[in-house]
């Protein structure tokens, strides 16, 4: 919420000299306090922005005439005069009307985006200077049409001096503090904490009497308004409004409309009660009934907007006059007007041939207003402030600010009477202890101080007890029910930066087991592999064109299709890393991360290789390929001592030659292969190394087992088979047959051609047999390879003689 | 004889030719022992005389031969050593080097810091129920915090968690206070991705659950990790500020001088506060108070490294993966 200085000051008088006295002393001093002590109240501040003054060289000026340009469809020469002097000065601007009083900017003024004015001629017709909008005097971001000043100014005088320059603090306020989002909300807080008195905007102003007839009448059918009141202004002359007027709403953003809207505007900035003038005459009959929406109902509104208004909606209507006769409030067919707390009626709202105006200040319920706003996605001042909370009791004392100015500056008649129905609500309160604030902030409040605090904020306090109070809390801090909220308020008045720092004892024991992976990751690192993170989201189609499988998970209102579904699998991110990286003659990557099904979310490891594992020079190097990435899986299990299995298997992302299924310590966690060719070729890549392997890969218990001390015998033996027949399955037969004093076994050559019979292949091995007591026997091994070569005949296959 | 053998033994060029030398003097056949087979022929007397200079002549050749044989075989070491001679500033084989990501660097760093100080730390799901991310949360129904949320909402009615605080909620349903927690993780938020915004990025929350904790306790962890993270001038500050889940809440930011640039100045991390008694309520728990924190990992990250852009830390580019390199 943007504040502007000086009228933040107006509603709190002393502020700048107190300010002054905190501070370091001049202006900007004074500002820096401003912001610390906003801060430390939690009122944040997120900038702070100085808005220039009007250019010099500009001055009000009164438009005399006005003729069209010959041979323009579009350009008109006004005469203006500044009081002395007449100029002739041509525009485009459509509200350009005799009788005005604009902005005459003359030549050597310089215009915003630095645009230097001079005379010139314009289609043929010289132009003695620029009549300005708000944007181009660097007001305001509107350049539909020429400023427009009321009375209040006469030509001739200097914008500059009747527009000075403006500090505007900008707030970022927590959805909680709904009294704050208005100028007198913020004055009222930081009147708390710096014990100034300040001054009420309605202060003194009767809120009407509800015992006179006004002509206007109310039914609220629906609970979601509570309250909701009516005040009448007769014999206004809508026109624009006064200087100070604009001034404000410039500065806290809102482009100036008329003297009645701009007070509706006006009065939700200054108190945060959102209003609503309706033109009288748009009122049937002076009746009013708010109700939720039917289906078919549309309404234009002053946006211009068409909106289809849905059942939950909650509608200003005033019955309909083209339904024939029945004009009694309740009866059938009422036509919206308004949607309820959001935004007006195209139709009904104030014009410049409005002579009365009726004015509604009502209250919403927050969660009507709040859904009506976000299925429209239309967020206005008022909903935005509804949503939060505004102060229940507050409309008939911001009706009465609201049409008291309306009747002020649009020269009407402020009818006395209020139409209202709904009243106060009734008084909160909270159960307090004060000792509470010790035991949850570690901070020491006397309870005098406490009190103290709690009544500046606008809190009753009746103690009950000893260490027990009765605080009755303001209307309009929606947000204080519990006793921390209020324990919150003593803190934040007597200070956070009085938290002390303290350290808690507890018997607590962590588990300290290694969720984060750090071990897996460093051993990663420490065989050469580069972590990197993916985007859990991604899309359908990267998912497809990497094989994965396609997601179940996905977003409900995806930003982009790059980012409309959870994936599935790690690889593909891999992948597309691998593409981001392709210049390079090495690629290792890992990524630790999540996968998402339907009804769970599992941890992965993902693996990718690619170009050279040991890149090459004057030394010979290897290049990756299916045996490095497992020897990495190898290498992985042997330092955590987990059993490694890897045995073929087709999957669709994988060549179908070169593809495995990962089986770790006797659970199948995942695959590693050759990404498939038609794949890599999708990515540009080439050769690509891929694993993918569920988390967590255990370590195996540790049990000591001495060593046998006793030399081990040694013999090979070379099986001749089908190339079909994997090692893993010579590896079994082999170890089952050797007897259970087989300590090792591993293949030593893998040959196939010739000699050997095409389609087959030589796969030799050395046995390592070992007793646990004492030195084998040569008669005893030849007898264990005996039952080796027999059950490899039996098998099938034969031995090859060495 | 002896000034001609000695010399002759000196100027052996080889082993091989020592060798010969010796054999010519010393061997079965050499001169020396044919002159103590000379000895047997002589009187007594001049015998004793003659072996005396005999045996002295066979020990001082035996002592120059053997002393050549040193010199000899260490000139050959020498030879052999300085034919193995390598280039030791040519590149050894092209392992490639590994290393962390950048943010693992950070979330290792901190769950040191807090392992150090007695926390466990955890980890949860990153699709979130309704339920855990909001309403147990104290996020009302239909209530504007939500919207400081910007939900990424699935079809299927859950969420992406927007940050890591449903883990307070888990924990607390399956354990029993007291307790120290730290929960690192992805979070996400529909927000509009720039320089300093992420769809993606990472948080970490502290929780501190006990019969007596405070906002003292709250600011004392904040502040012994911003005196573990920049050093022991480092200041905290809380401000007020408005979290659901907590009542009293507030921001935290850290005094820190930057090492990079020299510059001092308040660094603006995250949000904390009281844990909400509805939060604690949802959990049952009863006669209890704690506190919990949490702030984004990237923006501290960011400011420690000097890196400019959020999106380089997800586009796996190793120009800038391979820069964070260091100890694990």
């Amino acid at each position: 919420m943007k504040v502007p200085y000086s009228w933040l000051q107006e509603l709190l008088p002393g502020l700048s000299a107190e300010l002054a006295g905190r501070g370091d002393g001049g202006p900007a001093g004074e500002i820096t306090k401003l912001v610390e002590t906003l801060d430390g109240i939690g009122l944040s501040v997120e900038q702070v922005r100085e808005q220039p003054a009007a250019p010099s060289g500009v001055v009000v000026a009164r438009v005399v005439r006005v003729e069209p340009v010959a041979g323009s469809e579009h350009l008109l020469r006004a005469e203006v005069t500044d009081g002395d002097k007449a100029y002739g000065v041509v525009t485009g601007a459509p509200n350009t009307k005799a009788g005005m009083l604009t902005a005459l900017a003359k030549p050597g003024a310089v215009l915003d985006g630095g645009v230097t004015v001079a005379e010139r001629e314009l289609a043929g017709v010289r132009s003695e200077g620029v009549l300005a909008s708000p944007k181009e005097l660097g007001l305001f971001d509107y350049g539909g049409g020429l400023i427009e000043f009321a009375g209040d100014v006469r030509p001739g005088q200097p914008l500059t001096e009747l527009w000075p320059a403006e500090t505007v603090i900008e707030l970022e306020l927590t959805p909680n503090r709904a009294d704050a989002f208005s100028i007198f909300g913020v004055a009222r807080d930081l009147s708390a904490k710096l014990a100034l008195p300040y001054r009420h905007p309605a202060h003194g102003l009767g809120g009407g009497d509800e015992t006179l007839e006004t002509g206007l009448r109310v039914e609220l059918r629906d609970r979601a308004c509570p309250r909701f009141t009516l005040r009448l202004i007769e014999g206004v002359t809508v026109g624009p409004s006064p200087l100070w007027l604009q001034r404000r709403l410039t500065a806290v953003g809102l482009r100036s409309r008329n003297n009645v809207v701009d007070v509706t505007n006006y009065v939700t900035l200054e108190l945060g009660q959102p209003s609503h003038a309706y033109d009288r005459a748009a009122l049937y009959d002076g009746a009013i009934v708010v109700r939720r929406a039917q289906g078919g109902e549309r309404l234009t509104a002053l946006d211009e907007e068409d909106y289809a208004l849905a059942p939950a909606d909650l509608l200003i209507t005033t019955p309909n006059p083209v339904r024939g006769g029945d004009h009694t409030v309740g009866g059938v067919g009422e036509v919206p007007i308004g949607i309820a707390g959001v935004i007006g009626g195209l139709q009904s709202s104030v014009t410049g041939n409005t002579r009365a105006v009726a004015l509604e200040v009502a209250h919403f319920d927050p969660v009507t207003v709040r859904k009506t706003a976000k299925r429209l996605g239309l967020s206005t001042e008022a909903s935005y402030r509804f949503e939060r909370g505004v102060d229940p009791n507050l409309p008939p004392l911001a009706a009465a600010r609201a049409a008291g100015l309306i009747a002020d500056l649009a020269g009407g008649r402020l009818h006395l009477g209020l139409t209202q129905v709904g009243g106060d609500i009734e008084t909160r309160f909270v159960r307090f202890r004060p000792s509470r604030v010790m035991s949850l902030m570690a901070i020491e409040v006397p309870p005098g101080e406490q009190r103290g605090y709690l009544e500046a904020l606008g809190c009753t306090v009746a103690p009950l007890a000893d260490d027990l109070w009765d605080v009755t809390t303001p209307s309009w801090r929606v947000d204080l029910a519990i006793e921390e909220d209020l324990v919150e308020e003593v803190s934040r008045l007597h200070g956070y930066d009085s938290i002390p720092i303290t350290v808690p004892t507890m018997h607590f024991v962590p588990e300290g087991k290694d969720v984060t992976h750090r071990g897996l990751r460093s051993l990663l690192v420490g065989v050469g592999f580069q972590e990197c993170i993916g985007y859990a989201f991604l899309s359908d189609e990267a998912l497809a064109k990497a094989g994965a499988p396609a997601a179940t998970v996905r977003l409900a209102a995806p930003p982009s299709a790059e980012r409309s579904v959870l994936r599935t699998a790690l690889y593909p991110g891999l992948l597309a890393a691998a593409r981001t990286n392709r210049a390079l003659s090495s690629l290792a990557l890992f990524e630790i991360g999540r996968v998402f099904e339907a009804s769970a979310e599992a941890e992965r490891l993902g693996l990718l290789l690619r170009g050279d594992w040991v890149s090459g020079g004057w030394l010979p190097g290897q290049k990756a390929d299916f045996f490095v990435l497992k020897g990495v899986l190898q290498k992985l299990a042997g330092t955590l001592g987990a059993e490694l299995e890897v045995e073929p298997k087709t999957l669709p992302q994988l060549h179908p030659g070169i593809g495995a299924a990962v089986t770790w310590n006797g659970r199948e966690v995942g695959w590693l292969g050759k990404l498939h060719p038609r794949l890599a070729a999708h990515w540009e890549l080439g050769d690509v190394f891929v694993a993918e392997l569920a988390l967590p890969l255990e370590a195996a218990t540790v049990v000591f087992k001495d060593y046998g001390r006793q030399p081990h015998a040694e013999r090979d033996v070379a099986v001749l088979a089908p190339v079909q027949v994997t090692y893993a399955e010579l590896r079994d037969l082999v170890t089952a047959s050797a007897g259970a004093l087989l300590d090792s076994l591993e293949p030593f050559d893998v040959y196939e051609g010739k000699p050997v019979a095409a389609g087959r292949r030589s796969v030799a091995l050395r046995l390592r047999f070992k007793h646990p007591e004492r030195a084998l026997r040569d008669d005893e091994v030849d007898a264990y390879m005996s039952g080796v070569v027999a059950a490899v005949k039996a098998a099938g296959y034969t031995v090859r003689d060495s | 004889m002896l000034k001609e053998a000695l010399e002759e033994i000196a100027a052996a060029p080889s082993l091989q030719a020592l060798q010969e030398v010796r054999v010519a003097y010393l061997g079965k056949k050499g001169v020396v022992t044919q002159r103590l087979k000379e000895l047997a022929g002589l009187p007594p007397e001049a015998r004793k005389e003659a072996g005396k200079a005999v045996n002295e002549l066979k020990r001082a050749l035996e002592s120059a031969v053997e002393a050549r044989r040193e010199a000899l075989e260490l000139e050959d070491l020498n030879r052999k050593l300085e034919s193995e001679r390598v280039d030791v500033t040519l590149p050894g084989y092209g392992y490639g080097a590994g290393g962390l990501h950048l943010l693992t660097h950070v979330v290792n760093r901190l769950g040191d810091v807090f392992e150090s100080m007695g926390y466990e730390v955890v980890v949860g799901p990153e699709v979130e129920t309704d339920y855990y991310n909001f309403k147990a949360l104290n996020f009302p129904d239909e209530h504007p915090a939500r919207d400081t949320q910007d939900t990424f909402f699935l079809t299927d009615g859950r969420v992406l968690r927007t940050h890591t605080s449903p883990m307070q909620v888990r924990y607390m349903e399956t354990h029993k206070p007291p307790f120290k927690i730290v929960v690192p993780g992805k979070v996400f938020r529909n927000e509009a991705v720039d320089a300093t915004h992420e769809a993606m990025f990472h948080q970490l929350e502290a929780l501190v659950v006990g019969e007596r904790i405070t906002m003292g306790d709250l600011k004392g962890a904040i502040h012994e990790m911003a005196v573990a993270l920049f050093g022991p001038q480092a200041k905290t500050r809380l401000q007020p500020t408005f979290f659901p889940f907590v009542e009293p809440g507030a921001e935290f930011a850290i005094w820190w001088t930057n090492p990079r640039t020299g510059k001092e100045g308040w660094l603006e991390l995250g949000g904390c506060g009281m844990v909400h008694p509805n939060v604690f309520k949802a959990v049952g728990y009863e006669g209890v108070t704690g506190f919990a924190f949490g702030f984004g990992i990237e923006r501290l990250a960011m400011v420690s490294y000097g890196l400019s852009d959020i999106r380089y830390l997800f586009g796996s580019d190793m120009r800038v993966l391979s820069q964070f390199r260091g100890a694990l």
